[in-house]
């Protein structure tokens, strides 16, 4: 039964070659838009995510700022200044709080030999390294040393290091920065970064530590810190935790918004997530309906060949076939067509995302990928069309009166 | 084996009643071969597929074998056609785009037989008809008298014991008739149940008994000349 239905669904299929190749092409056409668009729109995500988290992973970036509300008789208007020393308390006294790191920011000098560069200077803490991932490729980033003993250490992101030394190992060599000598100890990897603040992006930046910062360009407040929360879920606790601590401590209303000016990248990303979500759904749904076209091409061809092989059925009921044969021949053939349909769609597509030259378009749209998920869904489309565009006919075909039909 | 009692078909066109057999009683008893004839229009076409439980009556009682046909579903029906009934038709009704081999099958693709079982009834029955080097063949590669004998040779496929044939030789040449009246014969020696639809008294000659059908009534029942 089964090697004799295949013979008999490959004979449909040749004996009309033009019908077959039409109604193939609207479905693998349609497999090959689902795929193509599920396949872009997950690397979009997956590329857009990627360089989000360039500036770090469920950070909070506090800015201290201006009062714009009047607080126990203090007059609004008034600057907030934090101190390195204030953030060192604010480690032990807010809850919520995995790890913090002080930021100061300008933009100096940088020379090396005769290279001569006006870049952006980051005077940094220890945790800088995993909250805004500043990983290094060579060499290391500013450790504990560094900062207790107001060290001339500088770690370099990527672009500023290519620039300056030409392809020479930077890491032991000297710097200057204003005129000061440094010794690179690290050089950061190359990463992508779509979101910044304050100065140039990390990989056009040298990094030093917080406590040489201050002592030579004499800086005593912070520009801004950083915050990684001990859950990114529970980040709008801490921040309302923060503002209340500083308030107190400073001098402002917790809720006054611009005294501390918040970032909150968690809920940055949780939006972020729910977009990207949204936008697949979204091109799910216009590739299914370029696939449930090329599905309606299937049903009504399927109830062509049904009228034209009204006789084939009459004989099969004639000799003792059950309805429920004809059905589910009419049935499979309808489901082979589409799963055919779809592998082809799904080759192409495959081919196509092979040969694309992804690299090159990769800063903008990412590398779209056939990724299980996509799969998944392209499957359960194509049983879904295949079901509906196959139960008309089938129905169609079992209904049959094999008088009728043998009189024909 | 076959019996009709006081069976009626009526069927319903709109406002319209056309009344195709009325009250017909009929018995074939088992290894009898039996010729039905009648003008066109008398209800011998609508007597067979009744027989043949590709129709159901409107009145009476149709016994198989002991079996009350009448409440039977569709599906059982099926099973009854597949098991116990073989269909020759006048214009043959073999699928065109099948070999003369898958023809014959086909009935047995219907009740799950081990493909062994299959290939070896196909030739066997491919041997019986005499069309063995036929067997890679389709009917447009035949003439019309070989393209009777696969049907022939399908109709015996599961081995019924009821053989209907609706004008087996109206579509061929008298010796292409012959050949497959001897053929009907021989099955009716081997003891099978045979019942024709004829208008040729020449093949009507072959059978047992006649019947005349006029305007879906039995005319006379008797012997043949």
């Amino acid at each position: 039964m089964i090697p004799a239905f295949f013979r008999n669904l490959f004979r449909d299929l040749v004996r009309q070659p033009l019908r077959t190749f039409l109604t193939l092409s609207g479905v693998t056409w349609g497999t090959f838009a689902v795929i193509l668009l599920l396949a872009f729109g997950t690397g979009i995500g997956k590329q857009q995510m990627k360089q989000f988290r360039g500036m770090g992973q469920g950070i909070i970036l506090v800015f201290p700022g201006q009062t714009t509300m009047t607080y126990n008789g203090l007059p609004k208007g008034r600057r907030i200044q934090v101190t390195p020393d204030e953030l060192e308390l604010v480690k032990k006294r807010v809850p919520g709080i995995r790890t913090l790191s002080p930021e100061f920011i300008s933009s100096r000098n940088i020379r090396y030999g005769r290279e001569q560069l006006l870049n952006t200077v980051r005077g940094v803490d220890v945790p800088f390294e995993r909250i805004r991932n500043t990983i290094p490729a060579q060499g290391r980033f500013i450790n504990e040393t560094d900062v207790r003993q107001h060290r001339r250490n500088c770690f370099l992101g990527a672009t500023i290091a290519k620039s300056l030394f030409k392809g020479m190992k930077p890491v032991g060599q000297q710097v200057m920065i204003e005129g000061v000598p440094f010794t690179v100890i690290g050089v950061m990897i190359e990463k992508d970064q779509n979101s910044n603040y304050n100065g140039m992006r990390d990989t056009h930046c040298a990094f030093i530590p917080w406590t040489t910062y201050m002592t030579l360009y004499g800086e005593k407040y912070v520009q801004n810190f950083i915050v990684q929360p001990g859950d990114p879920a529970l980040s709008k606790q801490t921040i309302a935790a923060l503002r209340n601590y500083f308030g107190g401590r400073l001098g402002f209303n917790p809720l006054d918004k611009d005294a501390l000016f918040v970032w909150d990248f968690s809920d940055f990303e949780r939006q972020f997530n729910l977009f990207f979500t949204a936008f697949n759904i979204f091109l799910g749904v216009i590739g299914s309906f370029t696939l449930l076209v090329g599905g309606v091409g299937v049903a009504s061809i399927m109830l062509v060949v049904v009228e034209e092989r009204i006789r084939e059925i009459g004989i099969k009921l004639a000799v003792g076939a059950k309805r429920r044969a004809i059905m589910w021949q009419f049935f499979a053939e309808a489901n082979c067509i589409i799963l055919i349909g779809g592998a082809i769609g799904f080759l192409l597509a495959a081919l196509l995302l092979t040969l694309l030259p992804a690299e090159q378009l990769e800063e903008y749209i990412g590398i779209p990928r056939l990724n299980p998920l996509v799969g998944i869904v392209t499957v359960l489309i194509l049983l879904a069309i295949g079901t509906l565009s196959g139960l008309t006919p089938a129905r169609r075909a079992a209904a049959t009166d094999p008088i009728v039909a043998l009189r024909k | 084996m076959i019996e009709f009692r006081n069976i009626s078909k009526v069927y319903k066109m709109g406002e319209v009643e056309f009344v195709a057999l009325k009250g017909v009683f009929i018995t074939v008893r088992q290894g009898e071969f039996l010729s039905i004839m009648g003008p066109s229009g008398s209800g011998k076409s609508t007597l067979m597929n009744i027989i043949g439980c590709l129709d159901t009556p409107t009145e009476g009682f149709y016994y198989l074998e002991g079996e009350n046909v009448a409440g039977l579903t569709f599906d059982q029906l099926s099973t009854i056609r597949n098991r116990k009934v073989g269909f020759v038709f006048q214009n043959f009704n073999l699928l065109p785009y099948a070999t003369a081999y898958e023809n014959i099958e086909l009935p047995m693709l219907f009740n799950g037989k081990k493909a062994g079982a299959r290939r070896q009834r196909v030739s066997e029955l491919l041997e019986m008809v005499g069309l063995s080097p036929w067997a890679r063949h389709r009917p447009t590669e035949m003439s019309g008298g070989q393209q009777q004998r696969v049907a022939i040779a399908r109709a015996l496929a599961m081995d019924p014991p009821i053989i209907l044939a609706d004008e087996p030789t109206g579509n061929l040449d008298s010796k292409s008739g012959h050949e497959i009246m001897e053929i009907f014969s021989r099955l009716w020696k081997g003891g099978r149940t045979i019942l024709m639809v004829t208008h040729d008294p020449a093949i009507a000659a072959f059978s047992q008994s006649t019947i005349r059908l006029l305007d879906g009534a039995v005319q006379q029942d008797g012997a043949a000349t």
